[in-house]
């Protein structure tokens, strides 16, 4: 399993993705004419028979690409998921997934997370080692007495300061963009390969035997929310309701930017959702090619 | 309206500010499960309307616990009602003392009956009965066994509206006949703490303080040689505070002249500070009868004593009420 890139990489190092360079590997890119200087082992015989001058074969060099793990690592995320587990858990284990997943295919995984004020970035590079301090980083940096979240400001960071081609996963909470973060989505799809990896938040209005029976606690504004209300027969139905919209909401933004989203409501589950995505990704890849710019129908 | 433990009060507003202190010190945050975009639901126009309702029924369960701690405390401070009462009003004793000559049957018997209906609100007074003709029998002593006087007086009156029988045995022991002042007498002293000396205890023990009346049937006409004459009887009936109020069915008195029946019996009445009445027929005795009563009820009425009673109706009605509620609030609310 891999990362599928859509587009090739800049890369000059060593790796398994196609690049924008010419090089030695199976993945035949075109026929030229031959310049003093080409190797002639690379002179395609029967094509030159065929055309009277010699031609020579271009091969696509195939070179590393970078994963960069972008993750809200704001107050948000010190909540509960839908699976009762803490977020932060939860997208810890997403982003290692991803990051091994990088790793073992011999890409390097870089880091931006941050909050509503701050933003750090941590370049890529290799090795597991790397990998586990940048997991570190995001662990140690969720807490429900940091800033609150805000994805758009790392979207911002990533489309401000980093150069180069991509391959983003966002890992991140239930929330719905906004107006602006929908645009800096859209520019950062245009630039870089762009996945997203949603932790599902928890459920507010529980139902009578579901876990989660107990006053919660908005970790963004402090505000109580006391059982009783949450229960209430009108209000559940109502939230339901709102949620199935907020769902649809969601699914028709990223559809209609062309980012592959996947959910993920627990650890358990962590793994088919990398996996699921990853398999969105690519499938969105293949059909999408012909109209990726504007990119309909990711799915 | 008055708190036997007032003290109470500053007790309990101090145990109260005392245990808010103590919570309010050392409350420890529920435990709350974190979540993050609480917009989902606190923005839903349903949630608005919830909180509203869940706000004002925190409200009223505030304001209901208390009130049921303010009517707590305020029962437990013993609210009394003090008040004026006239005691001395229902302590009376009531001696018929009915003449059972022939002549006399009719107004017996409604005399008896009109006692008997009596007998049913009475509540402290004491009701003997003794009827006489040549000599005198008592019926039943004062009792307050106002079923037995009931009983008796039921006997009595079917007795007399018969006019025969046993009921009448032993009242013809004495020679002639209607000996008014023997009667008299004997009704008098029926009045169990009759006092020897004869004379009126007026500062005396508290027995003597009840009011004592005679209610005296006859029509007067004696015929044969009693050992009291009339005007004895009632001075001896004065003697001992007994009023004596004579109920005469027949009086035939013509012009003024007191040595007559009647006259003599109203001067014998009289002379006890009660009174006397002439009846046209029996269907008038329960109209002079309550007036009797109700002269008696007046002319007993003793200094007004304070009387303490517990009032703890309202404040634990109150607190009974405030803690329906609260449960009502708490099955809805859930808290």
């Amino acid at each position: 399993m891999f990362i599928f890139a859509h587009r090739r990489t800049l890369s000059l190092l060593d790796g398994e993705y196609g690049s924008v360079f010419k090089g030695r590997s199976l993945d035949f890119d075109e026929l030229r004419t031959y310049v003093p200087g080409d190797e002639v082992r690379d002179i395609d015989w029967k094509a030159t028979a065929r055309h009277g001058s010699p031609l020579v074969k271009r091969y696509v060099a195939i070179r590393r690409h970078s994963v960069l793990l972008l993750v809200d690592t704001g107050r948000n995320m010190a909540a509960e998921a839908l699976s009762g587990e803490n977020k932060k858990d939860v997208a810890v284990h997403a982003a290692g997934v991803i990051g091994y997943l990088a790793c073992r295919h011999g890409d390097d995984v870089g880091l931006v997370h941050g909050n509503a004020s701050a933003s750090r970035y941590r370049p890529p590079k290799s090795g597991e080692e790397h990998l586990e301090r940048l997991l570190r980083d995001i662990d140690s940096s969720i807490s429900p007495k940091t800033h609150p979240s805000d994805i758009a400001e790392q979207l911002d960071y990533v489309l401000r300061f980093i150069k180069g081609r991509m391959l983003v996963v966002v890992v991140a909470d239930e929330v719905l963009p906004d107006a602006r973060t929908a645009d800096l989505m859209r520019r950062l799809r245009a630039r870089h390969e762009l996945l997203w990896l949603t932790v599902r938040d928890a459920d507010l209005a529980p139902g009578p035997d579901t876990p989660g029976q107990q006053d919660s606690m908005d970790v963004g504004t402090g505000h109580g929310i006391p059982l009783p209300l949450a229960a209430d027969r009108a209000v559940r139905a109502a939230y339901e309701r709102a949620m199935n919209e907020r769902a649809e909401q969601r699914g028709a933004l990223f559809r209609r930017l062309g980012i592959a989203e996947q959910q993920a409501t627990g650890s358990d589950d962590v793994l088919t959702a990398v996996f699921a995505l990853l398999e969105k990704h690519r499938s969105g890849a293949l059909t999408s090619r012909g109209g990726a710019k504007r990119g309909q129908g990711a799915d | 309206m008055e708190l036997t433990y007032w003290w109470i009060l500053p007790l309990a507003a101090a145990a109260v500010a005392v245990s808010t202190l103590l919570y309010l010190r050392r409350r420890r945050p529920l435990p709350t499960r974190p979540v993050a975009h609480g917009d989902r639901l606190t923005g839903l126009p349903e949630y608005q309307h919830a909180l509203r309702r869940y706000r004002i029924r925190l409200v009223l369960a505030a304001l209901l616990s208390a009130l049921f701690l303010l009517a707590a405390a305020i029962t437990a401070a013993r609210p009394a009602l003090r008040s004026t009462e006239q005691p001395e009003i229902r302590n009376r004793d009531i001696v018929l003392c009915l003449d059972v000559s022939g002549s006399m049957t009719s107004t017996d018997a409604a005399l008896a009956a009109v006692f008997k209906d009596l007998a049913k609100e009475f509540d402290g007074e004491r009701i003997g009965m003794v009827i006489f003709d040549s000599s005198s029998v008592q019926l039943f002593p004062l009792t307050d066994d106002y079923d037995y006087a009931q009983e008796q007086l039921t006997h009595a009156e079917k007795a007399l509206v018969d006019g025969a029988g046993w009921f009448f045995d032993g009242t013809w022991n004495g020679e002639g006949s209607s000996l008014i002042g023997d009667g008299l007498a004997s009704c008098v002293q029926s009045f169990p703490d009759a006092d020897t000396n004869g004379t009126a205890d007026t500062n005396g023990n508290e027995d003597t303080k009840r009011s004592r009346s005679v209610v005296l049937a006859t029509d007067n006409f004696v015929s044969g040689a009693s050992i009291f004459s009339l005007s004895e009887a009632g001075a001896l009936a004065a003697s001992k505070n007994v009023k004596v109020h004579a109920l005469n069915p027949s009086d035939m008195d013509y012009g003024d002249d007191p040595g007559q029946p009647g006259a003599q019996l109203k001067a014998a009445a009289e002379s006890t500070g009660g009174s006397y009445s002439t009846l046209e027929s029996p269907d008038a005795v329960p109209g002079i009868v309550r007036q009797v009563q109700e002269t008696e009820a007046t002319s007993y009425l003793s200094a007004p004593r304070s009387v303490v009673a517990d009032a703890p109706a309202w404040p634990l009605g109150v607190a009974l009420l405030a803690g329906m509620g609260m449960l009502v609030l708490g099955r809805r609310t859930g808290l």
